[in-house]
């Protein structure tokens, strides 16, 4: 009903503008330009409940499964993480999956921001450079291949014991004893559960510390970051 | 009625034959105009041919790298260097540290093709030379940085100048090799492996220099440095000397004599460059 409205000024199809016809005046003209506007948005919106289009961005905020991310996996392989005695189920890492990775790399940038240390550079560049390391160490070292998204999302998502480190790191400083001691749990912690998953999606046999040995200096240095 | 010009499907009646009928008409090929802006990008043909163009150069360029990674790094070769596991490390390590009592040094063979590291301890691999190369540069930055003398570009500069130093052993070696005319099958990357083994006896002398000062430092460099000269004599002395020199029989000839001379040469440098890399750490 709003669009008859509007389109009783402007003929949308043609082109031209119905104003010309009368004596123009002030409201006309304006009134021509914001339909020119409108119909942009308005006749699009009509044309969407019948054709399957990308999703719009209320969409997206209402049901992130549009974009692909799954929460329900999110959760599966965050527990997973945080559990590192319990063995892990291959096919968890089946699908790549970098939402989650990001997300914990962000939460890591914010709780060290929060402790006043502004270092996004340095570990969005230590991630990339220590990802390469141990994509290449690890396609040499396993029967089959991995792909780089996998070994990144693997390895973000084993960034969460470092981001609880961090978020310690808020409230008390870690240079002490009981920091050293800390960071070194978290850091076994880290590279355990990373070593777990990669060995039983990559089905390696007797190689977990040989794993995890790379993926604890990796982690290592985050630490370095985090405490220093 | 369908206008000839109209560059919007006419949705105003309630009885629209819905969108595929109206595509026909509206000849000026913009069927994403009825879309929503941010899909018509997408759905518009030149970008659709855009996306398939660029994701099959992707394609092709990938296929690129990976045949052409291969003529540059020997992955396959590679490989039988990486197929290691904990027990053979474990194992190979304590040789790296103790040799003394092990007696077979000889490496097993399979049907002319040396057995992987998995299953023999004398077989050089590269996982070790390369996690202590990078485990090296590492607590060369926490030395410096325990004394105050850390940047971050000192890392690099002690990562490049201990490759160099390797990449000037291998070159050396490779070219008495040659001036020897010695007939080996001691390949490059079987010596890139086993000089790369003294990078654990630094790592170990550098954080005992961390934990006990200098003479700490002297006293596991010392150690470490004799394992190294007698490991190294004990392994390449098989693959260097003739098969007679290698059953412990003392063979008289200027072509063994030379030989000899070089295995020593080769073993009695890896305690000097061991030396020569981390006494500038350790104050």
């Amino acid at each position: 009903m709003l669009k008859k409205y509007f389109m009783s000024h402007h003929n949308l199809f043609t082109g031209h503008s119905i104003c010309k016809k009368s004596p123009p005046s002030f409201g006309c003209q304006t009134w021509d330009n914001l339909t020119l506007i409108f119909t942009n948005l308005i006749i699009p919106l009509r044309i969407r409940s019948r054709v399957v289009m990308t999703p719009m961005p209320m969409e997206i905020f209402m049901d992130p499964e549009k974009l692909g991310i799954n929460f329900d996996h999110i959760w599966q392989k965050t527990l997973t993480v945080l559990n590192p005695l319990k063995p892990a189920d291959g096919s968890i890492m089946n699908e790549t999956d970098l939402a989650g990775p990001i997300l914990f790399c962000v939460a890591l940038g914010a709780t060290l921001l929060l402790a006043g240390k502004v270092q996004f550079g340095y570990i969005y560049g230590m991630s990339a450079i220590g990802c390469l390391g141990i994509y290449a160490l690890l396609n040499l070292m396993s029967s089959s291949g991995v792909s780089y998204g996998c070994v990144a999302s693997v390895l973000g998502y084993c960034l969460l014991p470092m981001v609880i480190l961090s978020s310690g790191a808020v409230f008390f400083s870690l240079q002490g004893t009981i920091g050293t001691v800390l960071a070194l749990v978290i850091i076994v912690w880290c590279s355990l559960s990373a070593s777990k998953i990669f060995i039983s999606a990559l089905d390696m046999e007797g190689q977990q510390l040989l794993i995890a040995y790379p993926c604890a200096l990796l982690y290592g240095l985050f630490a370095l970051l985090t405490v220093f | 009625m369908a206008d000839p010009h109209q560059l919007f499907d006419d949705t105003s009646s309630a009885q629209s034959q819905g969108y595929g009928a109206q595509r026909g008409p509206s000849g000026l090929g913009y069927p994403t105009a009825s879309a929503s802006p941010q899909a018509a990008f997408l759905a518009d043909p030149v970008s659709n041919m855009a996306m398939a163009y660029g994701s099959s150069l992707a394609a092709q360029g990938k296929e690129l790298v990976d045949k052409n990674i291969d003529r540059f790094i020997p992955v396959t070769k590679l490989k039988y260097y990486f197929a290691v596991d904990t027990l053979y490390v474990g194992k190979k390590l304590g040789l790296l540290f103790f040799p003394y009592l092990h007696q077979d040094w000889e490496v097993q063979y399979q049907q002319d093709t040396p057995v992987a590291p998995r299953f023999d301890v004398n077989a050089p691999d590269l996982y070790i030379p390369a996690m202590a190369f990078i485990t090296y540069v590492l607590v060369a930055g926490l030395a410096l940085g325990t004394q105050d003398r850390f940047s971050p570009d000192l890392l690099g500069l002690q990562a490049s100048s201990a490759l160099a130093w390797l990449t000037l052993e291998v070159l050396a070696i490779l070219l008495s090799l040659y001036l020897v005319t010695v007939n080996t099958d001691l390949t490059t990357i079987d010596l890139v492996a086993f000089l790369g083994y003294k990078y654990v006896g630094m790592i170990g002398g550098i954080l005992m220099g961390l934990l006990f000062g200098k003479i700490g430092y002297y006293l596991v460099l010392g150690w470490c440095c004799m394992s190294i000269f007698v490991f190294m004599i004990r392994t390449l002395r098989l693959k260097i000397l003739a098969e007679a020199a290698a059953e412990g029989v003392p063979v008289r000839g200027a072509r063994n004599q030379l030989r000899m001379y070089l295995t020593m040469a080769v073993a009695a440098a890896q305690p000097l460059l061991m030396y020569w890399l981390t006494f500038h750490l350790v104050r």
